[in-house]
């Protein structure tokens, strides 16, 4: 299943580097074998509110989704973006996500589970 | 307000406008760091000739603004290049090298000064449209995204001593855009809403607002300066 979890970082630079490194390898595997991909990140790092370190790795991955699915909208896969509270159900998580992965409808979208991110800033 | 501002990536294009338009004010000290010697033209700008991607670059562009010897009010990170291709194309080495100098310099730059702002400093970092998606920029446009984030994390962070926020310019009128073929350059500026490029003159205008009391309740956003291509 192409699904990023993002791990959780660091303000360490090359901490963060190496977790965006391991989402650049595995969507441009994917995007070689035209398979859609999907990155899953904290809500709260869109925002900025866990520090800088995750979240200039949700915001990037946020970005790099939505490249990709220009790109991939020319071949027919896509790349789409799941944010979750930190409450959420790991399990519905899981399944937003695999539906995307399945989904051909939509892509370089963020789709974000929970309610923290009402009446916030759109990323 | 009497103090030093530094803005990298000040040799060419928008950085160059930027420092210009800051150095015309004899309040400013403006500090101009960049790889590239072109750096050293202007005699109102003190140049630091560094990679910001090292930890000896980083040290001296510390170095220089304690040896100023005058409060930093501003830090402008507009360092960035450029290496395109399609993601199932892109290379380690052009993914890395964008990420580096793009999003890590600005990172790390900004980190190595916080403690040196004075109170009431203001960041400003160039970002860039493609952080909104933009065709076999897959490198570019996360180095920008992940400077959005940073961006806010910062703005929290930092509040309430110092504000941060971020630019977006679209199309400008620099060396860089000049150089794509004048078919598709004239392609790209029809989708402009306003109907031509922007210059860098009007980036450093919105790098002036921010940095300025002018803005001095603004913090953690984003200006998107691309005369309307993003609705278009």
């Amino acid at each position: 299943m192409n699904i990023h979890w993002t791990e959780q970082v660091s303000d360490d630079w090359v901490e963060i580097k190496t977790e965006l490194d391991r989402a650049f390898q595995m969507s441009r595997a994917a995007a070689r074998a035209e398979e859609s991909f999907v990155y899953v990140v904290h809500s709260d790092d869109l925002l900025g509110r866990r520090g800088s370190g995750n979240a200039m790795v949700a915001t990037g991955l946020l970005s790099a989704a939505r490249t990709a699915a220009i790109e991939g909208s020319r071949k027919g896969w896509t790349a789409n973006v799941i944010a979750y509270d930190e409450d959420a159900d790991p399990e519905q998580v899981t399944r937003w996500a695999s539906w995307m992965l399945d989904s051909s409808g939509a892509t370089g979208e963020l789709i974000r589970i929970g309610f923290s991110h009402l009446g916030k800033a759109l990323p | 307000m009497n103090g030093a501002i530094v803005v990298t990536g000040a040799a060419r294009g928008i950085g160059r406008a930027i420092a210009e338009r800051l150095a015309a004010n004899p309040l400013f000290t403006v500090i101009g760091v960049d790889l590239a010697p072109e750096l050293a033209m202007s005699e109102d700008i003190t140049p630091v000739q560094v990679d910001l991607t090292t930890d000896e670059g980083l040290a001296e562009v510390k170095r220089v603004v304690e040896v100023a010897n005058v409060p930093l009010l501003g830090l402008v990170n507009n360092a960035g290049i450029t290496r395109d291709s399609r993601l199932i194309n892109m290379t380690d080495e052009d993914f890395s090298a964008v990420l580096e100098v793009n999003l890590g310099a600005a990172y790390r730059l900004s980190t190595e000064l916080a403690d040196h702002f004075n109170e009431g400093g203001s960041i400003v970092n160039i970002a860039s449209r493609a952080y909104l998606g933009n065709f076999g920029q897959y490198n570019y446009s996360m180095s920008k995204g992940g400077v959005v984030g940073l961006t806010r994390a910062l703005a929290l962070s930092l509040a309430p001593h110092i504000r941060v926020n971020a630019i977006a310019p679209g199309l400008i009128g620099t060396e860089m855009a000049m150089a794509i073929p004048e078919d598709v350059l004239g392609k790209m500026v029809s989708a402009i809403p306003l109907g031509r490029m922007g210059s860098p003159e009007e980036i450093a205008n919105v790098v002036w607002f921010l940095l300025t009391p002018l803005s001095s309740y603004v913090t953690g956003h984003v200006v998107v300066v691309g005369g309307g291509r993003s609705l278009s």
